[in-house]
C-alpha cells in the first residue's frame, strides 16, 4: 500500500487551530506580495495606499480591498497574472454566458496543490486508494471534471473518467468495475436512479459507497432520498472556479457542514450590505483569500454565497472550520440548465424596450426535469397602441433578444400595467419554484 | 372616422366582467364587442356610443385602453345592401383587412365597420356609392 500522507497533505489536514492561524499569518503576507506582481493588484494597492509590507499577519486582511466577479471580468484576459506565462500549465474559465468570461491561471505547483486539496477532501469523505472512482462530471473548462479527476488520481484511486451522460454506459461501468465512489450532480444521480428503477433495477445493487455531489444547489430532502435509493453516503462538495474549483470545502463522515481548508483559503464571513464582518456564527457572504496559489492569487474574493461559519469542534477531529449549508447568494445569480444567468442581464433587455414598464418577475419552474424560465413583463401605460400586431411583435422581439442574451429560450408573459410588484424597495424579482 | 376602443387584458377569469362592469356603471351601451385572443393575453375591441366617455370609464377602472380608427358605414338592414358597398370598394381596387357588421335597428339600419390603414379612401368610396359614413353612433 502506498503512503498517502504526503499526497493528501496530512500535515495540513491535521493542523491544530494554533497551527492553522500561525500558517495563515505567514502565508497572507506572501500572497499579498505575490498579488502585487500583477498589474491589477499593483494598481489596486497603490490606489488604496497599501504597501505589501504593511500586511504582517492574518488579522491585517481587513485592510485589503475586496475582489469581485466584475473585477475578474475587467482584468480579463490576464491583468491578474503574476508569473511569467511560460510557467502557466493550465487555465479554466467560468461558465459566463455573455461578454467576457473570467479566466483563472495555474502553475504546475498550483495544479498540484489543488489536486492535494481534492485528494484530501475525498479522503475526508471516506475514499481510499483501493476505491474505484467514476467521475460523471463534465471535463473541459468546467473545473468539476479535471478537479475531481486529478484529486482522485492523486489519492491513488482507480479513476474512470466517464464524463456526463450516456446513462446505460455509466451503469454498465459502475457494475463491471465495482465502482465504490462517484462524483455527479445531484440531479444526474437522481436521473440514473430513476432510470434504473424504471427498468426494474435497484440502484442499491450497484454497491456505491460514497457520492460526491456538487455544482448545483440541492435540498437536504434530496440528499436523504438519494442516500435511501442508493445506500451510499452523499457528501456535499463546495468549490468555485475562482478558488480553483472543487476541493475548497468538503464534508466529513459526520455530514454536518463542509470543512473548508484554511491552510489554502483565509475565510471571512461579511454582511454583504455593510461589508463589515458578520457576527460569529451569523449568516453572511463568504469571502475567501487564496493562501497557496501562485499564478493568480485572489484577495478577499466575494463569492456571493451566503453561509454561516461553524467553529465548534467536529467529532471527526479535523480542526478546519465548517461551512453550513448555503442559504442562497448575495446577488441573485441563477443557474438555469447549468448556465449562469444574472437577472441584470434580463433586465438589460427589458429596459431597452420602449413598450414596457419597469417591473418584471422571473419565474423558474421545472418541467420534465428541465429548468423553465418564464418572464413576466408589464406593458407600460403608454405602451398599448391598440393593435394585437404590436403586442405579438413585442413578445417575439423579447424572446429573440433574451435568447441572444442568455442563450436559451424563455417564455414571455405580457401583463397589464401595475399588475406586478413595484420596483421600489426590495421587490422580489425572482421566483424560484424549482425545488 | 370613428374611434373603436381597444382594451389590453391578460387572459384571466373576470376580465370581461371588469370591462362590462365599468361600461355598465357609466351607462354606456356596447354596440359590438370582439376579442382577439393571443393565448396568454388578448385585446377587447369595443364599439360604443360615446368613445371618449367609454375610454375614460375603462381607464378609471384601471384598464389599459387605446383608440383605434375605423370607418363606420351605414347600410340598410336588408338582403343585398352590402353588395353596394362591396362593389364600390372593388371598383376602387381596395381590399378589406378586417371588418365586421352589426345591426342598429332590425330590418332598417345596419353598419359595416372597416379597419385598416386606407380608411379615408374607403370612406370616400362609400360616399361615392351614395352610402352614409357615420361619425356618431348616438
Amino acid at each position: 500500500m502506498i503512503d498517502i500522507s504526503e499526497r493528501i497533505g496530512e500535515r495540513f489536514k491535521n493542523m491544530s487551530r494554533d497551527q492553522i492561524e500561525a500558517f495563515q499569518s505567514e502565508a497572507l503576507p506572501k500572497t499579498v506580495a505575490q498579488a502585487a506582481k500583477s498589474p491589477w493588484f499593483a494598481a489596486k494597492f497603490k490606489e488604496m495606499g497599501i504597501e505589501p509590507g504593511d500586511i504582517k499577519s492574518r488579522d491585517d486582511v481587513t485592510r485589503l480591498p475586496f475582489t469581485t466577479k466584475n473585477d475578474l471580468r475587467l482584468s480579463y484576459p490576464a491583468q491578474m497574472l503574476t508569473v511569467d506565462p511560460v510557467d502557466i500549465i493550465r487555465m479554466h474559465t467560468s461558465s459566463g454566458t455573455t461578454g467576457k468570461p473570467t479566466a483563472i491561471f495555474h502553475t504546475a505547483q498550483d495544479v498540484a496543490n489543488w489536486a492535494e486539496l481534492m485528494a484530501r477532501s475525498l479522503y475526508l469523505a471516506g475514499a481510499r486508494p483501493d476505491d474505484v472512482f467514476q467521475n460523471m462530471s463534465g471535463y473541459g473548462l468546467f473545473t468539476g471534471g479535471l478537479g475531481l479527476h486529478y484529486g482522485a488520481e492523486r489519492l491513488g484511486m482507480w479513476v474512470i473518467p466517464a464524463g456526463p451522460g450516456n446513462t446505460a454506459r455509466q451503469i454498465l461501468l459502475i457494475r463491471d468495475f465495482h465502482v465504490t465512489v462517484i462524483h455527479a450532480t445531484p440531479s444526474y444521480a437522481m436521473h440514473v436512479a430513476e432510470r434504473m428503477i424504471a427498468e426494474g433495477d435497484d440502484p442499491r445493487s450497484l454497491g456505491i459507497k460514497i457520492a460526491a455531489l456538487g455544482a448545483e444547489p440541492y435540498t437536504e430532502e434530496m440528499r436523504h432520498k438519494l442516500q435511501d435509493l442508493y445506500g451510499f453516503k452523499a457528501m456535499n462538495s463546495y468549490g468555485l472556479s475562482e478558488m480553483n474549483g472543487p476541493g475548497v470545502a468538503f464534508e466529513c463522515k459526520y455530514q454536518n457542514g463542509m470543512h473548508i481548508w484554511e491552510d489554502s483559503y483565509l475565510v471571512e464571513v461579511i454582511n454583504p450590505d455593510t461589508l463589515q464582518p458578520a457576527a460569529e456564527g451569523e449568516v453572511g457572504e463568504l469571502v475567501l483569500t487564496t493562501l497557496r496559489r501562485t499564478a493568480m492569487p485572489l484577495i478577499r474574493y466575494r463569492t456571493r454565497d451566503l453561509t454561516r461559519l461553524i467553529t465548534d469542534e467536529c467529532p471527526c477531529g479535523c480542526k478546519h472550520s465548517r461551512l453550513s449549508r448555503f442559504v442562497g447568494r448575495s446577488d441573485d445569480m441563477l443557474i438555469i440548465r447549468g448556465v449562469n444567468v444574472f437577472p441584470s442581464q434580463i433586465e438589460e433587455v427589458l429596459m431597452r424596450n420602449k413598450w414596457l414598464g419597469g417591473n418584471y418577475v422571473i419565474e423558474l419552474t421545472k418541467s420534465a426535469a428541465l429548468d423553465q424560465m418564464n418572464i413576466k413583463v408589464e406593458l407600460s401605460k403608454d405602451g398599448f397602441d391598440g393593435t394585437v400586431e404590436t403586442l405579438r411583435k413585442l413578445r417575439g422581439d423579447l424572446q429573440r433578444q433574451l435568447k441572444e442574451q442568455i442563450g436559451f429560450t424563455a417564455a414571455v408573459e405580457v401583463t397589464e400595467p401595475g399588475s406586478l410588484p413595484a420596483s421600489e424597495g426590495k421587490a422580489k424579482r425572482v421566483v424560484d419554484l424549482r425545488s | 372616422m370613428y374611434n373603436e376602443i381597444r382594451v389590453f387584458v391578460e387572459n384571466k377569469s373576470g376580465k370581461l366582467a371588469k370591462v362590462a362592469g365599468a361600461l355598465g356603471n357609466a351607462g354606456i351601451d356596447i354596440i359590438n364587442i370582439e376579442l382577439a385572443d393571443e393565448g396568454q393575453f388578448g385585446v377587447f375591441k369595443l364599439l360604443t356610443a360615446d368613445p371618449q366617455k367609454a375610454k375614460q370609464a375603462l381607464e378609471n377602472a384601471g384598464m389599459t385602453v387605446a383608440f383605434n380608427k375605423v370607418a363606420v358605414i351605414e347600410i340598410a338592414d336588408q338582403p343585398g345592401s352590402l353588395v353596394k358597398l362591396a362593389k364600390a370598394l372593388e371598383n376602387e381596387g381596395m381590399s378589406v383587412q378586417d371588418a365586421y357588421g352589426c345591426i342598429l335597428d332590425r330590418g332598417k339600419r345596419a353598419i359595416f365597420v372597416v379597419k385598416g390603414d386606407n380608411l379615408e379612401a374607403i370612406e370616400s368610396a362609400a360616399k361615392g356609392a351614395g352610402l352614409k359614413v357615420l361619425d356618431s353612433l348616438e
